[in-house]
């Protein structure tokens, strides 16, 4: 029998009994739809988070207060302030007490910094200090986050993109960089250039607009004030004369990042007098917070994409389950073709085709209906994870050829895997006994 | 001038099931000639259904031997037997002989499909094989849509389909009416006197195993020699 006639045989039962394959596909359908669309936003995701991180400059580093695995804050948080086991050497320590208004926030010290820009491989260090402050304008008053730089140290890390205007110089004491952000849509009246804001106390002139930057410790400086450390120190008030909130370090290759994290993670051990276990800092570089997002995403990735395998195993069951009840039912028609000529074999293909038709049926509407919730999910806008907060138009799900082309070899080999006890069974009755049965 | 083109030695058919064994045949041997009608009769229970089943290679004897023109079945691959079946015997059983899902064109072309015979060719076989049993205007029916008598002729004319040796019936007119049987009976009388084909039928019905030469008759597993 050739293969041709074999098919349409399998696809003459299978429209006759319509609906049951239908029902049949559709397990599959939802399984496949599951899986692509799981996949592709996992996909859509981890690159979106790329095309974000890019924006950071790979030669900074963040060094910051804090811990971001080991036990827990309660050592970390309590050890830290214990004289002469964290912080900065005795000496320090007591000027630090003395004037960190928050008793209850670590810090980075001057010293860290010191010591910082002596490890090897850094080719300079910037600390800034961060807070929140009140911005009037217009008799309008908003909450923002104010950083304080060294605008020569800055301006060389920074891969923010001016929007109009310029970035700061030193000793500048009156005048601010402002994010995209607040220039635009955080008060009712966009900010410009030469536009005077109180914040705090003090009354400032915006010297320069940051372009839409998106989000990052370093880049992402949408939502964020700038102005020179010395003022921001009058207006964040709750960080001592000699401390910073992160320090960003340049380093003098980027290919040496590891080795020179390890330099700057020895230093620090030494000058806040605290061991790997006890550190209470972090030192992250781009593709070191690349690699830790990438990861979880994979991971989430991973997960999900297993729940809706799992839809996808019971759409399978699903067709053995329905190939059985057609080889009990027709096993009088098997006898039949069997008596007037057909092979085993073929009537294994025969039942193989049909599983294998169902599998590649729902390969083909699950990827359809996959693209579907895809498109949907693209264009709500997807939230997870602040996914919403990052470009506006990277596209959340990717569906490559490759994840096509897999889904419908993979579905059909599940039909057909599924199809294949059944057929078996098929095959192998009896002419006599199956032509007995009515 | 007669050949043997069946011929049965000491067949011996033991079912089992749930491990007690029922002999259907007990030891037959029979030689069946080329273009002879033959009848095999014997009340229900008897093994004549097996003996047929022999017959046309549908199963294997559990002692004994079977030849086919001359060929020991038993020496034979499965996929070599099924083919054996579909170019020498034409089998029409008593029910439900259809694909139900094809029309009755497509199930007389079916056994033509099996064997791999040219398209055009079996289309206009297929056709000619309608014509012969008077229900070309049933063509396009599915066999749910005829009547058991339709269905029956179709039966036969698919039988026909590959020009087999040997047309093998079991009750094929078991629940047909008196006209419908005559009619059939003629049918297969005719094939045997113009085509030369060897006809073997199963029958319960005196009146029907009337039309054969030979009547063979079956009880308990065995030849009733003189029957």
């Amino acid at each position: 029998m050739k293969f041709a006639d074999i098919l349409k045989l399998s696809l003459n039962g299978l429209t006759h009994r319509g609906l049951r394959s239908w029902l049949t596909i559709l397990g599959i359908i939802v399984g496949v739809a599951a899986v692509i669309a799981m996949l592709s936003i996992g996909a859509g995701m981890s690159q979106s988070m790329k095309s974000q991180m890019s924006n950071f400059g790979a030669d900074v580093l963040t060094v910051s207060v804090g811990r971001t695995r080991a036990f827990g804050p309660e050592s970390g948080f309590t050890n830290r302030f214990q004289p002469g086991e964290s912080g900065s050497p005795p000496g320090m320590q007591g000027q630090t007490s003395q004037t960190t208004t928050t008793a209850t926030t670590a810090t980075l010290t001057d010293t860290d910094l010191l010591a910082i820009s002596k490890a090897e491989g850094v080719e300079t260090v910037s600390g800034i200090i961060s807070g929140r402050a009140t911005v009037q304008y217009l008799a309008q008053t908003v909450t923002v986050t104010v950083e304080g730089i060294e605008p020569s140290a800055w301006n060389s890390m920074t891969t923010s993109k001016l929007a109009s205007g310029r970035l700061l110089e030193s000793g500048e004491s009156t005048n601010v960089v402002i994010g995209n952000g607040v220039a635009n849509g955080m008060f009712d009246y966009n900010l410009t250039i030469d536009t005077q804001i109180r914040i705090g106390s003090k009354t400032f002139t915006i010297v320069g607009i940051l372009a839409e930057s998106g989000t990052g410790s370093f880049g992402g400086d949408d939502r964020t004030i700038f102005m020179t450390i010395q003022v921001a120190r009058e207006i964040v008030t709750d960080i001592g004369n000699n401390d910073y909130s992160s320090i960003q370090v340049k380093v003098t290759d980027t290919n040496a990042v590891d080795q020179i994290i390890e330099n700057v993670k020895q230093v620090l051990y030494t000058s806040r007098m605290v061991t790997s276990d006890t550190a209470d800092f972090t030192v992250t570089s781009p593709t070191s917070m690349l690699a830790t997002i990438q990861s979880t995403m994979q991971t989430l990735t991973f997960f999900l994409t297993g729940i809706a395998a799992i839809s996808l195993l019971v759409g399978a069951i699903g067709i053995a389950n329905t190939m059985f009840m057609s080889v009990m039912e027709r096993t009088r028609l098997i006898g039949i073709l069997k008596s007037i000529g057909t092979r085993n074999s073929e009537i294994m293909k025969m039942f193989l085709a049909e599983s294998g038709i169902i599998g590649l049926m729902g390969g083909l509407l699950g990827i359809f209906l996959g693209f579907i919730v895809v498109g949907v999910i693209s264009s709500i806008g997807f939230n997870i994870m602040g996914m919403g907060r990052m470009g506006t138009n990277t596209s959340v799900a990717i569906v490559t050829p490759e994840l096509i082309l897999f889904a419908l070899a993979f579905s059909t080999i599940i039909g057909i895997v599924s199809g294949l006890i059944p057929a078996r069974k098929a095959a192998n009755l009896q002419v006599v006994e199956a032509m007995r049965s009515e | 001038m007669t050949s043997t083109i069946i011929e049965l030695q000491d067949v011996k058919k033991i079912y089992k099931m749930n491990g007690v064994e029922t002999p259907a045949l007990r030891g037959v041997s029979l030689k069946i000639n080329k273009g002879e009608f033959v009848a095999i009769m014997g009340p229900s229970g008897s093994g004549k259904s097996t003996l047929l089943h022999m017959v046309g290679a549908l199963d294997t004897p559990t002692s004994g031997k079977v030849f086919l023109d001359g060929v020991d079945i038993s020496t034979l691959k499965e996929s070599d037997l099924a083919r054996l079946r579909g170019n020498k015997i034409g089998i029409v059983f008593q029910f439900f002989n259809l694909h139900p899902t094809l029309t009755a064109l497509e199930n007389i072309e079916l056994p033509m499909i099996i064997v791999e015979k040219d398209k055009k060719e079996r289309q206009q076989r297929a056709l000619e094989l309608i014509k012969a049993v008077g229900l070309e205007h049933r063509a396009h029916h599915l066999p749910s849509q005829m009547s058991g008598g339709e269905q029956q002729r179709i039966a036969i004319a698919r039988a026909l389909a590959n020009d087999p040796e040997i047309i093998l019936a079991d009750e094929l007119t078991g629940n047909l009416d008196t006209k419908t049987k005559a009619e059939i009976m003629s049918f297969l009388l005719q094939l045997q006197k113009e085509k030369k084909m060897t006809v073997t039928i199963i029958t319960h019905e005196p009146e029907i195993a009337q039309y054969a030469e030979t009547i063979i008759h079956i009880v308990d597993g065995k030849i009733k020699v003189g029957g």
